[in-house]
């Protein structure tokens, strides 16, 4: 049921659909820039998942709120730009601190987190599932309204099985025994006691800067995913889909679904994706989805070898060019989605001491398993395979937190998910060009407006972050590390809390 | 004839304010540092960046005093960013006894010239909307400001062209006017000065540990954290009046024995360490929160250490916690056995000179330190007095000691 409800919007009241995030009940509004930068530039969502922390307002009073993670309600008010009060007069600090308990902390309610929790609930643990987003589902199964029926036989399970949620809250401070979190619409903190702890934090999107990359309206391709499944209407809405991975088919198939007239551009090249044909043969349960994306992306104009290399506009995207093998092509637009592949997520398996590999995936045992005791992983933040190897590493995860010996089955699935896991990858190699697309006087660093000439003589991280701000920003470099500068700078930054930005854990009560 | 050639180790605040003066006479200078970079390791990337004029002890004052009007008057050019931010400190006095502790603090700073203004607990408000309505007072001390410490050494090597830097190879061995990296390159100098921070006496060696004998160098742990921009709710820097003379005038031990500020539940010279409120605007548009002193070296973030410092700064500005925090660190301060930094040549040697030890004023002071260093290589004549931080202070009859003294004009 979707009841018309009322916002205000700096002051503005404005009538929204209700079960949407602010994010998207304000782009439907044609609200695509939600704040200004440290330069003035204005700045939309980027990412729609929580970490690049672009959309973020003044939500109900709280400051920094991402409004890709909270739903709409009635009477909210929303402000963008919010000018500090200087005063202690009225302030009241809220603090609802409270203690869960729990056997087993799930970190994340993707298919890896939803499927150890019901292995671990169901073998008899007390099991606690914590997860900033609004609902359940992860990323694949991000939904409005009712969840997708792949989702639903698990949550399903879950509450059977007892598992409770922290629907919410981001977990920001901790320890194995101990975990802190944080709500992302009032930044009130709990804590969370367990004796083990699963992470399964998945990935985030790999954003690479070019030339106009910072327009409102320029989003990730995932984000595009979740922003037309959170209610973004795109019919008749021109697209570009850019970036690399399959992940850019999937989003296409949705858009075209919904309406829109879309345009692929994926950066490898046919070779290289023709790769995949032989582990598509090897793999039959993939051949019939293969066969429907492909299906239903008829028609669809596609352009390989090809990439986005610039995006113009005024305060929000309206044209794109993108280098063919043909040539430069210039396309009126109404959106561009560009994505170069997932990075895994890996900030809390960090904070709480488990080794990460030179590519920030968590490192794990056959068991999923940690090097740190209590504490295992699940899902693509130890590699990115899919939604079926997330589901299978968490119910592995599971049994073994629960003090069980998973099926040699099971551990043979792992490891077959892997290895279509590493084709996908090596048929989407990343090209040099992709890697150089921004110029001396574009933003590498979105959050604190560091150019990409700024950086140019920097050998270090340290001397990027201490000299010219890169990476002190709300998100702390989780969109900027991805760049190929930053990747070339030496020396790696050490993981602290807040693990994630959180809105402030108290909140000014006006008495009045 | 050749030009001098004078080799700095160690890149920090005072190093590089020490390469700039040696460079500024003409000399060549040679830094060494390990980091990638100045001021990008050690105490210097992770000070808040307050420049303070600390009444602790008249000779401390003096040389905050000299290094503040430096930093005023001859700071490199940096970026509005970076640069010398006059915010002025406001000394809080949280009831009436402290209150008259910053009396005699106002007394002190008068004698030395220093102008301060006192503030009543109405005015304060005033002042500083932000402030708990309940404070008994203030001091308000209006030509102390901020500087970005990391930028501010970047630019003191690049201010001249004599200054040459190698970075991100350490130091194995100093001898007298000699210095040995650990990739076996060797360097020269007329003199060597050391401004490694807390590393200074190891890295000195056997003339380092007879040092050692009589002043040591211990790591005094911090905690700040920084929030979000958009959240400069302060123009002053906010110190809570009490915290800085525990810190600076005491020694880790003797602290323990009379501590000053009555409200702290514990000292610096404690395991559990002690905290206190000082918050400092960034021209960034956010507040740098402190901070803490506790022994030992820097750690990972200690979430409770962390909540400690932040709940002590929301006693003084209650909204504190009303605003986000981005990022949490810790930082060392080297302090000494005696609570003054080592400033001069290492006892029984003649071209090796020290400059550490500056606890929790190093940058404050750096540029006066320098100063310092220079005229007294140099043999000129010197601003201050630099006797009171004469590395051979402890060998208070020693003749070297006594024959140096009749070098200073
Ligand atoms: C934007 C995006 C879109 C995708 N779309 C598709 C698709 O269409 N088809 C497909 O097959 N695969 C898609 N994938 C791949 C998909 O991630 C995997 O197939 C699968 O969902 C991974 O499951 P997971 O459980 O490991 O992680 P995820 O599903 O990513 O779940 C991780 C969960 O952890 C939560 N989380 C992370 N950090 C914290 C924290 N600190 N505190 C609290 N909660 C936290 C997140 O909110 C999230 O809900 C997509 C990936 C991304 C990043
Ligand atoms: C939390 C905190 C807050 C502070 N706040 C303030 C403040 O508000 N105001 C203020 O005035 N002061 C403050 N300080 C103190 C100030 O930061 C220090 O006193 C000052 O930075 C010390 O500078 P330095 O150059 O002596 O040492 P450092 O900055 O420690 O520099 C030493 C350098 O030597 C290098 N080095 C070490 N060993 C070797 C080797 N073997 N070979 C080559 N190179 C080597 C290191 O890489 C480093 O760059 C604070 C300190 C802390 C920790
Ligand atoms: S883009 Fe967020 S810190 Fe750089």
């Amino acid at each position: 049921m979707r009841d018309s409800i009322c916002i205000h919007v700096d002051g503005a009241s404005l009538r929204v659909e209700s079960h949407q995030t602010v994010t998207s009940a304000l782009m439907r509004s044609g609200i695509s820039a939600v704040r200004k930068s440290p330069s003035g530039e204005p700045r939309g969502a980027l990412c729609a998942m929580g970490s690049c922390h672009e959309c973020r307002a003044t939500v109900n009073g709280v400051r920094g709120v991402r409004t890709c993670l909270v739903n709409v309600e009635e009477g909210m008010t929303i402000e963008r730009e919010q000018p500090v009060l200087k005063t202690s007069m009225g302030v009241s600090v809220v603090h609802e601190t409270m203690s869960f308990e729990t056997d087993v902390a799930v970190i994340g309610s993707g298919p890896a987190g939803l499927a150890a929790a019901c292995a671990a609930a169901e073998l008899g643990k007390t099991v606690t599932i914590i997860d900033e987003s609004p609902g359940p589902g992860g990323r694949i199964w991000s939904h409005r309204g009712s969840p997708p029926v792949e989702a639903r036989p698990w949550i399903e399970r879950a509450r059977i099985a007892g598992v409770q949620r922290l629907q919410g809250y981001s977990v920001i401070d901790g320890k194995p025994e101990e975990l802190k979190v944080a709500s992302v619409k009032d930044g009130t903190r709990h804590r969370v006691l367990c004796s083990s702890v699963i992470i399964a934090t998945g990935a985030r999107e790999r954003f690479l800067p070019f030339p106009g990359w910072t327009l409102p309206g320029v989003v990730g391709a995932g984000a595009l995913q979740s922003l037309i499944k959170g209610g973004l209407p795109v019919s008749g809405r021109r697209l570009v889909v850019a970036g690399t991975g399959p992940l850019l088919l999937a989003v296409a198939k949705l858009a075209v679904s919904e309406g829109a007239k879309v345009v692929v551009v994926e950066q490898a090249s046919f070779a290289d994706r023709s790769a995949l044909a032989i582990p598509l043969l090897l793999s039959p349960s993939r051949w019939r989805p293969a066969r429907e994306l492909w299906n239903s992306l008829r028609g669809v104009e596609m352009y390989t070898s090809s990439w986005v290399t610039a995006a113009r506009g005024q305060q929000h995207v309206q044209e794109v060019s993108i280098r063919t093998p043909q040539g430069i092509k210039t396309l009126k637009v109404d959106g561009l989605a560009v994505g170069y592949g997932l990075i895994p997520e890996s900030r809390v398996a960090a904070g709480l001491g488990c080794e990460i590999d030179e590519d920030g995936f968590v490192r794990v045992d056959e068991h999923q398993q940690t090097r740190v005791p209590g504490v295992l992983c699940a899902g693509e933040s130890t590699g990115i395979a899919g939604s079926e190897s997330a589901l299978d590493e968490g119910l592995v995860a599971g049994i073994v937190s629960a003090g069980r010996n998973p099926r040699s089955r099971l551990l043979a699935r792992v490891r077959r998910h892997r290895f279509w896991g590493q084709a996908i990858e090596k048929a989407h190699p990343l090209r040099d060009e992709v890697l150089q697309l921004a110029g001396a006087e574009d933003v590498i660093c979105r959050c604190e407006d560091v150019r990409a000439g700024e950086i140019a003589g920097c050998v270090s991280r340290r001397e990027a972050r201490l000299i010219h701000r890169w990476g002190m920003g709300h998100c702390q470099g989780r969109v900027c590390e991805g760049s190929s500068m930053c990747a070339a700078l030496e020396g790696s930054d050490s993981v602290r809390p807040p693990w994630t930005v959180a809105p402030p854990e108290a909140r000014i009560e006006t008495s009045r | 004839m050749a030009i001098p050639h004078f080799l700095v180790v160690g890149a920090g605040i005072v190093g590089a304010a020490c390469a700039r003066e040696l460079a500024r006479e003409g000399n060549r200078v040679t830094v060494i540092d390990s980091g990638p970079g100045a001021g990008l390791q050690g105490g210097t990337a992770a000070g808040m960046g307050h420049v303070v004029v600390n009444e602790g002890d008249p000779d401390t004052l003096k040389l905050c005093l000299r290094g503040r009007e430096l930093w005023r008057s001859d700071a490199p050019p940096m970026s509005e960013r970076d640069s010398y931010w006059e915010t002025g400190t406001l000394w809080i006095a949280e009831d009436e006894e402290t209150l008259l502790q910053l009396e005699g603090a106002q007394k002190k700073l008068e004698s030395v010239g220093v102008v301060s203004e006192r503030i009543d607990g109405r005015q304060l408000i005033k002042l500083e909307p932000a402030l708990a309505p309940d404070l008994a007072g203030g001091l308000r001390v209006p030509h102390d400001g901020v500087i970005y410490a990391p930028t501010a050494a970047r630019e003191f090597l690049n201010a001249s062209p004599k200054v040459t830097c190698h970075f991100g190879v350490s130091v194995k061995n100093i001898g007298d006017g000699m210095v040995e990296l650990t990739d076996g390159r060797i360097f020269e100098g007329e003199a060597v000065i050391v401004a490694t921070g807390i590393s200074v006496l190891t890295i000195l060696g056997e003339a380092g540990a007879r040092l050692a004998e009589k002043v040591s160098l211990y790591p005094r742990e911090g905690h700040l954290a920084i929030t979000a921009r958009g959240t400069r709710i302060l123009d002053h820097h906010i110190v809570e009046a009490g915290y800085q003379k525990a810190a600076h005038s005491t020694s880790n031990h003797s602290i323990s024995n009379h501590s000053t500020s009555h409200h702290s539940t514990s000292h610096a010279g404690s395991k559990s360490g002690s905290v206190a409120c000082a918050i400092l605007p960034r021209q960034t548009d956010q507040l740098c929160l402190g901070s803490s002193r506790r022994p030992g070296e820097p750690g990972p973030v200690d979430p409770n250490m962390m909540m400690r410092v932040i709940d002590r700064c929301e006693r003084f500005v209650p909204s504190v916690k009303t605003l986000p925090i981005l990022r949490t660190w810790t930082g060392a301060r080297a302090a000494t056995s005696d609570g003054k930094p080592l400033l001069g040549p290492v006892p029984g040697l003649q071209r090796t000179w020290i400059a550490a030890g500056f606890e929790g004023l190093g940058i404050t002071q750096a540029p006066a330190a320098a100063e310092l260093i220079r005229q007294r290589i140099m043999g000129e004549s010197c601003t201050l007095d630099p006797w009171p931080w004469d590395p051979a202070r402890p060998y208070k009859n020693n003749s070297a000691l006594t024959k140096r003294e009749s070098d200073h004009a």
